[in-house]
C-alpha cells in the first residue's frame, strides 16, 4: 500500500498542478489584419443569427456567389443571437478562428465597430446602396467618419394579439398606452385558466420591450453629453416608465418572470398569451404546421404597432442587424462580393417577403399592403435605437438589463433596482 | 516527486503483488543508488518539464501580465495596453461583490464536492454488493452520465426544470404540490439547487468508479480477519476499508474541490435559462461577465489570478497532507 500512495501522492500533485493551471488563460494574437485582398478562390464562412433569415435566402446566397466565383465556396453557420457578444469578442480577435462575413445586431455594432473589429467599409456604401440605405443603421456604425457595417434588415417589434379573446372580453384594440395596459391587465383577469395565461406575455428578462415603457414615459436608458455617457435609468421619467412595466409583469403577464423571450410562438400556440409584442417574422413561425398552430390559434391573430401615451405609435426599439466584414478576415475581396449579394436587390426581395423590413428604402413597398405590413411600417415609424454608447455592448454582455427587468417582474423596488442598475452601467457605457 | 528509481520499485511492487503488503513487516531498505551523481532523470524529465511550461507557463504569464494593464475590447483587436500596476486588484478587492461572489464560490464547492463524494462513496460499496449483471446496468447507466456532454445534458435539465412546460413542475404538481408555474431559477437558493443536482449528478460516476476500483484492491483475508475479529459492518468500513483506500479518496476529493471551484459550464448555461446572473455568479461566471462579456479583461484576469490563489489555499492542506504522508510512510 506504501508504493501505491506515493504514485497516488505524485499524481495527485500532477493533477493539481495541471488543473488549477488549466483554469486560466487567455488568448491574444495580436496582429493587424491582411493588406492585400485575399486569396482569388476561398470557403467564405458567413455567420448569420437565429431563425430570422429565411431558409430560402441562405439557398440564394449561397448558389448565386459560388456561381459567381467559381472556385470558392460559400459556408452559411448559424449562430444563437444570445450570447453572441461573447462569441464575436474570442472568435473576431483571432485570425485563424474568425468569420468572413458577421451578422451583428444593429445594437451590438458600435461596440466593435469602435475597437476595431470590423473592416472598414466606407469605399463601398455607394455601391450597396449609398443613401438608400437605412440612415439610423448606416449612422451607428460610423466611427469618426468612416463606416463599418451596413444594414442587413430592420424590424421593430409590434403586437400580436387573439381577435377571439379580446372580442369574449368585450375590449377593442387599444389606441393609447393607458388602453393597452388597461386591456393587458383585463385580458388576464377574463382568463383566470391556465394559471400561466398572459394578456400581455412579458417574461422577465425581456429588456427590449422594456424600454418601450421607459422612452414611453420620456425615459431614457442613458443620455450623451459631450461624448460622455451617464446612465439615465433613475431619472424620474424613467422610473415612471419602469412602474409601468412592473405593472404589466405583476397583473398582466403569467410569463417567467426570469425567462427570456426567445420563441414566443410556443406560449402562443399552446392558448396562453392574449397579446404579445414579437419581431415581425414570428407570423411566419406561427403559421408553420412545425413550429406553430396554422390551423388553431393562428386563424384568430390580428397584429397593431403598439400605441404612445399620445396616441401615435409607441417609441418601440429599433430592432435589425448589421452585415460587417471581419477585420482578420484573410479573404476581404471575397468577403466584399458577399456583402453585395446579401444587399442585392434580389436578396433584399427574399428578405421582405419573410416580412422583415429591407435595407433599402426603395424596396419598403415590398411588404405588401396587409396588416402586417401596416403594422411593420407603423411601429418603425418612431422607433428608437438603443444608447449609441461605445461601450454598450459591454452592457449587453454583462446582463445588466436582463437582471433589472428580471428583478422589476418580481415585485422589487423600482427605484433601488434602476439606481444599481445605473451603478452598474456608468462603468461599462465609455467603453 | 519520485524519481525513476522508485517507480521502478513500484512497477516490481505492482507485478509481485500489493495485496501482501499491508500485512508483511516492513522490507528492509536498498541500498539508496538514487544519491548517484547522474544527469540521466533530468533529462527524462526535460520533454514533460518543457511541454509543462509551454503549455501552461505562457498563458499564466500572459494572464499575470493581463492583470497588471487595462485591457479592453480595442486591445483585444490590436491597440496597445496601458500598464496601471494593481489598479485592477485594488479596484476588485474593495468591491463587496468580489467577497460576496467569492463566499457562495467556497460554499458551493464544498458542499457539491461533498455530495459528489458522500453519493459516489456511497455507490461504489453499493456496487461491491451487487451481483454482476445489476451492476453492469448500474455501471453502464454511471458511464453514460460521466460520457454526457455538459451542453446536451444541460438542455434537458432546463427542460426538466422548465417554469412552464417542465416535467418536474408537472409531476410535483400532479402528486398535490403548488407547482404550476413554479420558477425554480428564479430565487438564488433555488437556482443554487438546481445547479447542484446537475453538478453532483455530472460528478458521481468519476467518484464511483475510482472509489470502486480502489474497493477492488482491498485484500478480503483483512476484511474478512476483521470480521473473525469481531468488527461489525460500520467498524469494517471506518477501520479497515477507508483507512486502505484513503490514498484514493484524498484525491478523489481533492479534484473534486477544484472541480467544483472553477465549475463553469453549468452556471452559465442555468443562466441563460432564467435567474439574475448578479445574484448567482461563481467566481468562474464572475470572470467570463466581466472579460469576454463586458471587455474588461484586465480586470477579469485579475479575478482569475484571485481565483488561482485561492484555489492553491484551499487544496493547500489536502496537498500538504499528502506530502507528510509519503514522508513518513516512504
Amino acid at each position: 500500500m506504501v508504493r501505491i500512495k506515493k504514485s497516488l501522492t505524485g499524481a495527485a500533485v500532477a493533477a493539481l498542478a495541471l488543473t488549477t493551471l488549466a483554469a486560466c488563460g487567455s488568448d491574444d494574437d495580436g496582429g493587424s489584419s491582411s493588406a492585400d485582398g485575399g486569396p482569388e478562390t476561398a470557403d467564405i464562412r458567413v455567420w448569420l443569427n437565429g431563425t430570422d433569415t429565411p431558409q430560402e435566402a441562405r439557398d440564394w446566397l449561397k448558389e448565386t456567389f459560388e456561381d459567381q466565383n467559381p472556385g470558392s465556396t460559400l459556408t452559411i453557420e448559424q449562430q444563437e443571437w444570445d450570447g453572441l457578444v461573447e462569441k464575436l469578442t474570442t472568435s473576431l480577435s483571432s485570425e485563424s478562428e474568425t468569420p468572413d462575413v458577421v451578422e451583428i445586431g444593429n445594437t451590438q455594432a458600435p461596440t466593435f465597430t469602435s475597437a476595431g473589429a470590423f473592416a472598414p467599409m466606407t469605399d463601398m456604401l455607394g455601391d450597396l446602396g449609398g443613401d438608400d440605405l437605412l440612415p439610423g443603421f448606416v449612422e451607428g456604425a460610423t466611427v469618426d467618419g468612416e463606416t463599418y457595417a451596413v444594414p442587413y434588415y430592420a424590424g421593430s417589434k409590434y403586437i400580436f394579439y387573439r381577435k377571439d379573446l379580446l372580442e369574449k372580453a368585450g375590449l377593442e384594440v387599444p389606441t393609447t398606452m393607458d388602453e393597452f395596459v388597461d386591456a393587458a391587465i383585463a385580458l388576464k383577469e377574463a382568463n383566470p385558466k391556465p394559471a400561466n395565461f398572459s394578456g400581455f406575455w412579458f417574461p422577465g428578462q425581456d429588456w427590449r420591450n422594456g424600454a418601450t415603457f421607459v422612452w414611453d414615459a420620456g425615459g431614457d436608458l442613458a443620455t450623451e453629453e459631450g461624448g460622455e455617457w451617464t446612465p439615465a435609468l433613475s431619472s424620474p421619467e424613467s422610473i415612471t416608465g419602469l412602474e409601468t412595466a412592473q405593472r404589466l409583469f405583476m397583473e398582466a403577464s403569467g410569463a417567467p418572470k426570469d425567462g427570456n423571450e426567445a420563441d414566443p410562438w410556443t406560449p402562443f400556440c399552446a392558448g396562453e398569451v392574449g397579446m404579445m409584442s414579437t419581431p415581425g417574422w414570428v407570423k411566419g413561425l406561427i403559421e408553420d404546421p412545425e413550429t406553430g398552430c396554422p390551423d388553431t390559434f393562428a386563424k384568430q391573430m390580428g397584429v397593431f404597432a403598439l400605441p404612445g401615451s399620445d396616441g401615435e405609435p409607441a417609441p418601440v426599439l429599433l430592432g435589425g442587424s448589421d452585415i460587417a466584414i471581419a477585420a482578420k478576415s484573410a479573404n476581404q475581396d471575397l468577403a466584399e462580393k458577399a456583402v453585395a449579394l446579401m444587399l442585392s436587390d434580389d436578396y433584399q426581395t427574399i428578405m421582405a417577403e419573410a416580412g422583415l423590413t429591407p435595407a433599402k428604402d426603395s424596396l419598403a413597398s415590398l411588404l405588401g399592403d396587409d396588416e402586417y405590413a401596416a403594422a411593420t411600417i407603423e411601429a418603425a415609424s418612431n422607433a428608437k435605437l438603443t444608447p449609441a454608447a461605445p461601450g454598450w455592448a459591454n452592457v449587453e454582455g454583462s446582463r445588466a438589463l436582463e437582471d433589472l427587468f428580471s428583478a422589476i417582474a418580481q415585485g422589487g423596488d423600482v427605484a433601488d433596482l434602476a439606481a444599481k442598475a445605473d451603478e452598474q452601467m456608468s462603468g461599462q457605457l465609455n467603453g | 516527486m519520485m524519481t525513476t528509481t522508485s517507480a521502478r520499485e513500484e512497477a516490481t511492487v505492482s507485478v509481485t503483488g500489493t495485496r501482501t503488503a499491508p500485512v508483511r513487516p516492513a522490507r528492509p531498505r536498498r541500498p539508496d543508488r538514487r544519491r548517484a551523481a547522474s544527469s540521466l532523470p533530468y533529462l527524462l524529465v526535460a520533454p514533460a518539464v518543457l511541454a509543462l511550461g509551454l503549455a501552461l507557463g505562457y498563458p499564466l504569464v500572459r494572464q499575470v501580465l493581463l492583470s497588471f494593464q487595462e485591457f479592453g475590447l480595442a486591445q483585444q483587436f490590436g491597440q496597445p495596453p496601458e500598464w496601471v500596476g494593481l489598479a485592477n486588484y485594488e479596484q476588485l478587492f474593495t468591491d463587496a461583490y468580489l467577497w460576496r461572489v467569492t463566499l457562495r464560490t467556497i460554499v458551493f464547492c464544498l458542499v457539491n464536492a461533498a455530495a459528489t463524494m458522500v453519493l459516489g462513496v456511497g455507490l461504489a460499496l453499493v456496487m461491491r454488493a451487487m451481483s454482476t449483471p445489476v451492476r453492469l446496468l448500474a455501471q453502464t447507466g454511471l458511464l453514460l452520465a460521466w460520457a454526457m456532454p455538459v451542453v446536451a445534458s444541460l438542455t434537458v435539465w432546463q427542460w426538466l426544470f422548465d417554469t412552464q412546460y417542465g416535467v418536474i413542475n408537472y409531476l410535483l404538481t400532479a402528486l398535490g404540490g403548488d407547482f404550476e408555474g413554479h420558477g425554480w431559477l428564479l430565487r438564488p437558493l433555488s437556482f443554487y439547487f438546481v445547479a447542484t443536482v446537475v453538478v453532483v449528478w455530472m460528478s458521481v460516476p468519476f467518484v464511483a468508479f475510482t472509489v470502486y476500483a480502489a474497493l477492488m484492491q482491498v485484500p478480503d483475508e483483512l476484511v474478512e480477519a476483521a470480521e473473525i475479529d469481531g468488527a461489525g459492518r460500520a467498524q469494517r468500513l471506518r477501520h479497515v476499508i477507508v483507512p486502505s483506500i484513503r490514498p484514493v479518496l484524498m484525491v478523489v476529493g481533492l479534484l473534486q474541490v477544484i472541480w467544483d471551484l472553477r465549475v463553469f459550464a453549468q452556471i452559465y448555461i442555468l443562466q441563460k435559462a432564467g435567474g439574475s446572473a448578479t445574484d448567482t455568479n461563481l467566481l468562474g461566471t464572475y470572470i467570463y461577465r466581466l472579460g469576454i462579456g463586458g471587455g474588461d479583461f484586465g480586470t477579469s484576469a485579475a479575478v482569475a489570478i484571485f481565483m488561482l490563489a485561492l484555489t492553491v489555499v484551499l487544496t493547500a492542506p489536502y496537498v500538504w497532507s499528502m506530502i507528510r504522508q509519503e514522508r513518513t510512510e516512504a
